[in-house]
């Protein structure tokens, strides 16, 4: 791990937006479990948890924003790597340099329009069905991971840049587990 | 260049950047995004989509499922069922001759049925049974093999997350998907069983032998698994009832899980922590994944590919097996390189309604359950083809006197009892129907 301050603030960062993601998305499922319980019991007068799936929505759409900085900076997408392998490390050094270019710009080009769509659901004054809170609020909810998202893979590409700089091998991938 | 050709050329293009290592979701979206730009020419309906695109992407209610599943794997993992799985195995056929191996098999199935991705699986059964296997003399080769063909199984038996992303893909209903996965899933199973007695019967020496546990022990054993029978029962006996949808029982999933891994004593700040990075890891590269598919998608209907790729299918009169038969072929070559979430939400989107419209003298539904069952076992095989299969690396990672090459000697009748079942399952469809029918 990068040890340096930049390096430290953005690995707090990340690491602090995917946890508190990964908490929301068990209230998410606390929340449904108890929804479905006060369905099960509405004989004896308790009641399901009204908008429980709006509230499903707005949650895990909070966490999946939250989660993409942590993957990204812990190089856990998903890749192909036995082509390359063959190529020297310097040729594989340039690439990841360019992957985490395109990475950048994806991310900035999400988050702005994100935040651009955030607006219009500002303006027009969308609600949710059942609930009635204005959508704009689910759209805010993701621009904190969306923006952190910016900056680890400005991050990130800066490191890459410095190792292939010094020499180093890139950080090597962890794969996907699912 | 004309849209189609758009279309056919961004194949090579999109394949050409995975190959050169960049990852997956990131360059469905690169593609997706200037192909969209390329055909209409101007910029601006793609600037509006992405407006809301990422917010109905991530925010959707039939893709909720996906995390809970995640959360649940990941305590699952930290719960000790997976012990309390081998435990109980082990006391009913362990003394059997291959006994620890076939006891292996058994809970990475019991495993599977409460964590829907291999690779967890392979993971979380490899602590736990390696160090056995080796106490009872049976050889890295063996216990690896073994370990990586089981851990598919993480992902035949429901709940399982590919399952999911095709129901959402080809818009068929979790349930009897997950119902029809239940056939095929005991079938490798039984399959892999089969392959341990052949090999311990043609290498003997590759196994040796554990004392045979009393009745007492064996029921106490049983016992302990409760919890993994309830949550199972509750999950996927609610999907299949319709009592829950899918998102409710991977909640319910979730929490029960939770409930027990901290009842167990195992979670703790740390490993909560950890549960909720791996959550986090997986879940975004799923989701990135997905997002590209939805970029790559818009692209692929603006150049009208799929349509031109059916009619042209369609007018060359093939013969379905024969295509059926490709297609699985190519699913094998790609599932030995990618990952197996990747390659389904690329290729379905283009495959899919071309095999449509072939007649494999099925209705359109039993069709689409089949052919995605057929998919998803044929792209596991590929996690455990030596010489990249991913389940290879994982166990290997884990067992570390064992030799790469010996897992993949190790891992070959494995392979080949899955290649058996690919064929059953590809002549007979109604194997894989049979039990959709019975219950829907």
């Amino acid at each position: 791990m990068d040890s340096s301050l930049p390096g430290r603030i953005v690995h707090a960062l990340a690491r602090l937006i995917a946890i508190a993601g990964g908490a929301v998305l068990l209230v998410v499922a606390v929340i449904t479990v108890i929804s479905i319980v006060g369905r099960a019991f509405i004989w004896a007068g308790l009641t399901s948890i009204r908008g429980d799936f709006e509230l499903v929505e707005a949650g895990v759409g909070f966490a999946v924003f939250c989660f993409l900085p942590w993957a990204h900076l812990t190089r856990g997408h998903a890749v192909v790597t036995i082509f390359t392998d063959a190529l020297p490390p310097r040729v594989n050094a340039v690439l990841v340099i360019l992957s985490d270019l395109l990475m950048l710009i994806i991310a900035a080009f999400l988050t702005w329009r994100h935040f651009l769509g955030m607006l219009d659901k500002m303006q027009y004054g969308e609600t949710t069905l059942l609930l009635r809170f204005p959508l704009w609020w689910s759209y805010a909810a993701g621009l904190p991971g969306a923006a952190i998202f910016v900056l680890v893979a400005l991050y990130v590409l800066v490191r890459s840049v410095a190792a292939t700089a010094a020499g180093q091998p890139p950080i090597p991938q962890q794969g996907a587990i699912h | 260049m004309s849209n189609i050709e758009l279309g056919l050329w961004s194949f090579p293009i999109l394949l050409g950047m995975i190959f050169l290592r960049v990852p997956i979701g990131l360059a469905m979206l690169v593609v997706g995004v200037t192909g969209s730009w390329l055909v209409t020419g101007t910029w601006n309906p793609v600037l509006a989509q992405f407006k809301n695109l990422t917010q109905s992407t991530f925010a959707s209610y039939s893709l909720s499922v996906v995390p809970l599943f995640l959360l649940m794997g990941q305590f699952a993992s930290i719960s000790g069922m997976s012990q309390s799985l081998f435990r109980a195995a082990a006391t009913w056929v362990g003394h059997r001759k291959g006994g620890v191996a076939i006891a292996t098999v058994g809970a990475c199935a019991g495993f599977g049925a409460i964590c829907g991705s291999s690779l967890a699986t392979a993971a979380t059964m490899g602590q736990v049974a390696l160090p056995e296997l080796k106490r009872y003399g049976y050889s890295g080769a063996l216990s690896t093999g073994t370990l990586a063909a089981g851990g598919t199984l993480g992902i035949l038996i429901p709940p399982s997350v590919i399952l999911v992303i095709y129901a959402v893909l080809t818009e068929q209903n979790i349930a009897k998907l997950f119902m029809a996965a239940f056939i095929p899933g005991f079938l490798a199973m039984l399959g892999y069983i089969v392959a341990i007695a052949i090999y311990v019967r043609i290498s003997p020496e590759s196994a040796g032998n554990r004392e045979r546990a009393a009745y007492p022990e064996r029921f106490r054993a049983l016992l302990d698994i409760w919890p993994v029978m309830l949550l199972f029962l509750l999950v996927i006996g609610g999907i299949y009832t319709g009592v829950f949808t899918p998102t409710e029982a991977a909640a319910i999933g979730a929490v029960g899980t939770g409930l027990v891994a901290l009842l167990s004593g195992s979670l703790n700040f740390r490993s909560f922590g950890a549960a909720m990075l791996g959550t986090a890891s997986s879940t975004a590269m799923l989701f990135l994944i997905v997002l590209g598919a939805a970029a790559l998608n818009t692209f692929l209907a603006l150049s009208q590919l799929p349509q031109f790729l059916s009619a042209f299918v369609t007018e060359q009169g093939f013969n379905p097996w024969l295509i059926l038969f490709i297609v699985l072929l190519l699913y094998l070559l790609l599932g030995c390189v990618m990952d197996s979430l990747s390659m389904i939400l690329l290729t379905i989107p283009i495959i899919y309604p071309v095999m449509t419209t072939l007649d494999f003298g099925l209705p359109p539904e039993d069709f689409a359950i089949w052919f995605g069952i057929l998919v998803l076992v044929v792209v596991e095989v590929g996690l455990i083809t030596p010489p990249v299969g991913m389940n290879l690396f994982v166990i290997n990672g884990l067992s570390r006197d064992t030799p790469l090459l010996h897992t993949y000697r190790g891992v070959l009748p494995f392979v080949a009892s899955d290649l058996v079942r690919v064929v059953i399952l590809a002549a007979f469809p109604a194997v894989t129907l049979y039990a959709l029918h019975l219950f829907y």
